[in-house]
């Protein structure tokens, strides 16, 4: 006898919810790290120094041009043999790690991108009052910068979210993982239109509150 | 404002200024007095507003030097004794570039606040006279998009006047304006240069250029071709270049 859908919804949606929870926690912890790092690497693009520029550039490019999976492989096979103080942490660290830092080189982009959304002029007004370079970056072009951003950051934590269904493929208990438990038992297709279903209102319902955000960004900047 | 003394507030020598091929300034020697008002005019890339923005190293020029108030500013390290410079040059800029982020008043007490270690207190009161000066005192608190252009552009020159600067560069203050917020604009510059300010502006108003200045500077082709007291500049011209400039814009 098949079940149906539903059926396998009634059946299991505790491993549905459990896997989505764990979906969301990989998500928050990626963009929340990949943010600070992702910080830090965006000084290192607008430094004005062209070594730090190119470290960054280079950072930047290989993990935004390599596919992620890859990186999950290199990270959980190659990570732990690399820098031996990782020998100490499990697997499922390594992937995490790999996590944060794809997230980091996006969010490094998406500051890059908000900085330079800033019109020149800012700049140049700040600094021809005698405003130091620092002073003229966190008090008038970063607050600015920011309205570009925050959006963006949010956008980037539902690419994320679809993104880390990719760790599954290393026993982590995300969304995607709860396929593998449910083949186990037979089940093949339901879990993946379950599975599907689930990526979909969560992204659409979080796609609606970046939309909201926006809205009220847009307000404050005409206010 | 034409008995000025003549203290050499700024003297530039020499000043050559390229981007990539272009060469823009083709070595410029020039003096502005202490109190002097200068008006520089010219067809459109012709180097004026690159003259102005190397008097404060916005641009930074490959050759000569810029001596202001007895100190060659381009030999000077960037960092803070160029920002302490920068502090004494007020500069107004064609597209405002006021911080849309910040209230009026803020816009206006930010800097000397940020690096003159001024207490609020003070920098607001000096931010009011100044606001009620240029009448936009009611908009205090408004932020700058409910604005004019043209209570932008008063902003823009009184939050550089917050800083007590010794001159006060204006890189075409009314380009960008309607024709209606113009005099408003020029009327504020004009205050400040009766007041005494050394005043150096790049402007295409002519009969404002005329009115108001001691002296008028023609540049083209990244050099002063033909310089002098406006009445001489504007009723006699002797370069042909200058002849068929005034020509085309009177």
């Amino acid at each position: 006898m098949t079940l149906s859908i539903f059926d396998v919804f009634i059946k299991y949606y505790p491993l549905f919810l459990k896997g989505l929870v764990g979906t969301l926690k990989y998500a928050a912890i990626a963009v929340f790290f990949g943010s600070i790092l992702g910080s830090l690497i965006s000084l290192l693009n607008i430094a004005k120094n062209t070594v730090l520029n190119t470290i960054g550039n280079v950072y930047v490019t290989v993990l935004r041009g390599t596919p992620l999976l890859v990186q999950m492989y290199i990270a959980y096979y190659f990570l732990p043999m690399a820098i031996p103080a990782l020998n100490a942490l499990n697997k499922e660290t390594c992937v995490i790690i790999s996590l944060i830092l794809n997230s980091s080189a996006y969010v490094a982009e998406i500051i890059r991108g908000g900085i330079s959304s800033v019109d020149i002029g800012q700049m140049e007004a700040a600094r021809s009052l005698g405003m130091s370079y620092r002073h003229a970056m966190v008090k008038v072009i970063l607050p600015q910068a920011i309205r570009a951003i925050l959006p963006s950051l949010a956008n980037e934590y539902i690419a994320m979210i679809k993104e880390t269904s990719l760790a599954g493929t290393f026993m982590l208990y995300e969304l995607m993982y709860t396929r593998t438990l449910l083949a186990n038992k037979y089940l093949i297709w339901q879990p993946l239109f379950i599975i599907a279903f689930i990526y979909l209102v969560v992204t659409v319902f979080l796609s609606m509150l970046v939309k909201l955000l926006e809205k009220r960004l847009a307000v404050s900047e005409r206010a | 404002m034409k008995e000025h003394d003549k203290e050499v507030l700024i003297k530039v020598e020499d000043l050559h200024k390229s981007f990539g091929e272009l060469e823009v300034l083709k070595g410029i020697d020039e003096e502005i007095a202490r109190g002097e008002v200068v008006s520089i005019i010219g067809p459109s890339g012709g180097g004026k507003s690159t003259f102005l923005r190397c008097l404060n190293l916005l641009e930074v020029p490959e050759q000569g030097s810029v001596i202001f108030e007895g100190e060659d500013i381009t030999r000077l390290s960037k960092g803070k004794d160029l920002d302490l410079i920068r502090q004494r040059i007020g500069m107004v800029f064609q597209q405002f570039n006021v911080f849309p982020h910040l209230t009026v008043l803020d816009n206006i007490t930010l800097t000397p606040m940020l690096e003159k270690k001024l207490s609020r207190k003070e920098a607001e009161e000096k931010a009011y006279a100044l606001l009620e000066q240029v009448g936009l005192i009611d908009k205090a608190d408004e932020y700058p998009s409910r604005l004019s252009g043209g209570q932008k552009q008063r902003l823009a020159i009184v939050r550089a006047m917050a800083m007590d600067p010794d001159v006060m560069l204006f890189d075409e203050p009314t380009s960008a304006l309607d024709p209606e917020m113009v005099k408003g604009v020029l009327n504020v510059i004009r205050d400040l240069a009766l007041s005494g300010m050394t005043c150096v502006i790049v402007t295409h108003e002519m009969g404002f250029a005329k009115s108001i200045s001691d002296r008028v500077l023609f540049i083209d082709d990244g050099v002063v071709i033909e310089e002098g007291a406006p009445e001489e500049v504007f009723e006699n011209p002797k370069s042909e270049r200058l002849q068929a400039f005034l020509n085309e814009v009177l």
